[in-house]
């Protein structure tokens, strides 16, 4: 089983490479044999990436998230799983490659640095944990899309503004779509990670009886929880439309990565496992 | 195949002459009577804005391009039209030109979208009036086969390549459900009218329009469902568009970026498109830089058809595969309908019956009777098959390929179920 993780982990980088390969391919070719091509391609990629989660929560009897390079992999695998379902969904063919992109970003840096741990500490074994975690990476996973569509907006909105009418006119869909695309996101996002503070809420006493609410790490994530939360109900509310929306969008993904950053790496708190 | 064509059209004629030797479905209709009687067993007419074409079989081999241009020149009664302004096609190029005209590569608009329509509309005027034979037939369905593949098969039609129709795929670039956006076009004249069209034709959810002379715009309004605004009113009703298309004459600007900038604040600044296809320009230029303001004039406009025109001319090799491959596709059948090959495949295929029984049943005999088997069942294949063989070749005598005796020959084909490949082996 060792093997075979050890085999997957040095696949996995260039599966990805393979997806992103025929996206970029058919986002400048646009051809079409290529539209069902690529998304059996990521599937099988998805299908590989499961195989090797499985092997290495079996392998080394317990799920990958006990340090911040297994927590990558699962990163990069909820983003492209997110994006396959999206594409699934809405049958929008055209902006993967700008997804995908992030998850051979962060399936590469897990590849290289992963390190294979035997023995953790035994708060990492628990099952609420397990879902705590998978929630809330899928709810990264989802503002991440939500930022990534709001940027290919913006992009498409500049070239509209300066009549440049290239690829990008040409390949994205139109802005209200975008707008949509990332907006719902976002709320798929939000609604997941509310899910893993939920479960954090009600197993932190029970795992760490001394911590603090005042935790840097607690009080950074309730804060991006809050700014979601203002951002989606003053959109429904009519009162945000439009690049205000998407701008948001990108500015709570920017806070989101900014204080994982501080906390995990700055700061000291109980989030800190490794 | 000695299908015949002459054609003018945009390449051979300005625009004058064009209109000239236009001819109306009841012309058509006249003209392929004629043809009939004079000229052609079998044929067709194409007669767009760009083009008016005949095809034929001749009846005779005498019938020459000359006759049939001054049959067209007598009977529209056009002095100032020579020789010159005709191309002339003769089988395998008659073909060719057909193709290239169903497909759109001959068009004026590469990849017009509406040739294929009309060459449908030609063939269905030939079938009504019994003009359609055999081969013609066969030349409507491989040319239509042609004209579905360039389609399906390449993007030589994909994108706008006119101004009006630039405005509206842009327009897409923003809105994703046009049922659910308004719009107002300013000005009636032939490109806002043309405009106007696009957007009900793409079912925008209200249409307004507002012309300087109420008359038009309500003759206008009728045809394509839309509200009419006063034109000393409409800059009152501004924040009620999400789509602004001006195409006036008006020598001054009739927006300002200001009118824009008070728009934007009714509207609580939500994107608005406006699309100012005037010359001189209707809308303040400047009024691009309001933030959620998509301005587009027609230089920009311009930027899309002529990009969209370029890659219709990158599809044209595609196209010309396409074409090479129906017109082998043609060819391998029609070269099928000659008598001696077809002669050499009705033998071979009661040959191979022979072959099988003779095999199936020959234990059954003793050694002496099985020679006597194999000469008697020779024989009666050898009587069986006189009388056809005798009838073919005197199909043949009349001339190779006449539609007559390539009817006789496709129906022997069929009967007999020889295909296109045995006889290309043969």
């Amino acid at each position: 089983m060792k093997n075979a993780v050890d085999v997957s982990n040095i696949l996995l980088p260039l599966f990805y490479l393979a997806s992103f390969a025929i996206y970029l391919y058919d986002f400048q070719k646009d051809e079409r044999r290529l539209s069902n091509v690529k998304r059996l391609f990521l599937f099988l990629t998805l299908v590989f990436h499961t195989f090797y989660l499985i092997a290495r929560t079996t392998a080394f009897d317990h799920p990958p998230i006990t340090n911040v390079f297994e927590i990558f992999t699962v990163l990069a695998f909820s983003v492209s799983f997110s994006y396959f379902i999206l594409e699934l969904v809405t049958d929008i063919r055209g902006t993967g490659l700008f997804i995908i992109v992030i998850s051979l970003i962060f399936q590469t840096i897990s590849s290289i640095f992963i390190v294979d741990l035997f023995q953790v500490k035994e708060v990492l074994r628990s099952n609420l944990l397990g879902v705590h975690v998978l929630h809330a990476l899928l709810g990264y996973a989802g503002i991440t899309i939500s930022a990534v569509y709001g940027f290919l907006y913006l992009m498409l909105y500049k070239d509209l503004k300066l009549n440049r009418f290239g690829l990008i006119f040409e390949r994205l869909p139109n802005l209200e779509i975008l707008e949509k695309l990332s907006f719902y996101s976002a709320i798929i996002g939000f609604i997941l990670l509310s899910v893993a503070i939920s479960i954090g809420v009600i197993w932190l006493p029970k795992a760490f009886p001394d911590f603090s609410y005042l935790d840097p790490k607690l009080v950074a994530t309730f804060l991006v929880w809050l700014l979601y939360g203002i951002g989606i109900t003053t959109k429904i509310s009519g009162k945000l439309q439009g690049k205000k929306v998407v701008v948001f969008s990108i500015i709570g993904f920017g806070i989101a990565i900014f204080s994982t950053i501080v906390t995990n790496f700055l700061a000291k708190s109980f989030h800190a496992f490794y | 195949m000695n299908l015949l064509a002459i054609s003018i059209n945009h390449h051979t004629a300005p625009v004058a002459l064009r209109e000239e030797v236009h001819l109306s479905t009841d012309e058509i209709k006249l003209f392929l009577d004629e043809l009939k009687e004079k000229y052609f067993s079998e044929g067709f007419i194409i007669s767009t804005c760009n083009r008016t074409e005949l095809y034929g079989i001749p009846k005779d081999a005498g019938t020459s391009y000359l006759e049939l241009e001054n049959f067209l020149v007598e009977k529209k009664s056009i002095s100032n039209l020579s020789d010159e302004h005709f191309q002339k096609f003769f089988s395998c190029s008659a073909l060719n030109h057909l193709f290239k005209v169903i497909a759109g590569i001959d068009s004026l608009l590469i990849g017009d979208n509406q040739i294929l329509g009309q060459v449908k509309e030609s063939f269905q005027l030939a079938q009504d009036k019994q003009f359609a034979g055999f081969l013609v037939n066969r030349v409507f369905d491989s040319a239509i086969r042609v004209g579905k593949r360039a389609k399906t098969e390449t993007t030589i039609s994909d994108g706008a390549i006119t101004v009006s129709y630039a405005a509206v795929q842009l327009i897409e670039k923003i809105f994703s459900n046009l049922s659910k956006k308004s719009a107002l076009v300013i000005g009636m004249g032939e490109t806002g009218k043309i405009a106007a069209q696009h957007l009900h034709d793409k079912h925008i959810g209200k249409l307004s329009i507002t012309n300087r002379t109420i008359g038009k715009a309500e003759q206008i309004a009728s045809e394509i469902d839309a509200q009419i605004l006063p034109f000393e009113r409409f800059k009152e009703h501004l924040a009620d568009f999400d789509i602004i298309i001006s195409a006036t004459s008006s020598p001054n600007l009739i927006l300002t970026k200001e009118e824009i900038k008070t728009t934007m604040k009714k509207r609580g600044n939500a994107a608005t498109v406006l699309m100012d296809i005037a010359l001189p320009r209707d809308i303040d230029p400047e009024a691009r830089n309001i933030d959620n303001v998509f301005y587009n004039d027609i230089d920009s406009l311009n930027i899309i058809v002529e990009h969209n025109m370029k890659k219709r001319k990158d599809e044209i090799p595609k196209v010309q595969n396409i074409i090479m491959d129906e017109l082998i596709s043609f060819f391998g059948w029609y070269n099928s309908l000659e008598i001696a090959p077809t002669i050499k495949s009705l033998r071979d295929y009661y040959e191979e019956i022979r072959i099988a029984e003779v095999e199936g049943y020959k234990n059954k005999f003793s050694k002496e009777d099985q020679e006597k088997l194999e000469l008697v069942t020779k024989r009666i294949i050898n009587k069986l098959l006189h009388h056809p063989t005798t009838e073919l070749r005197k199909v043949a005598e009349q001339g190779i390929n006449t539609t007559e005796s390539a009817t006789k020959i496709a129906l022997v084909r069929d009967l007999f179920g020889i295909k296109n490949k045995s006889n290309t082996e043969v």
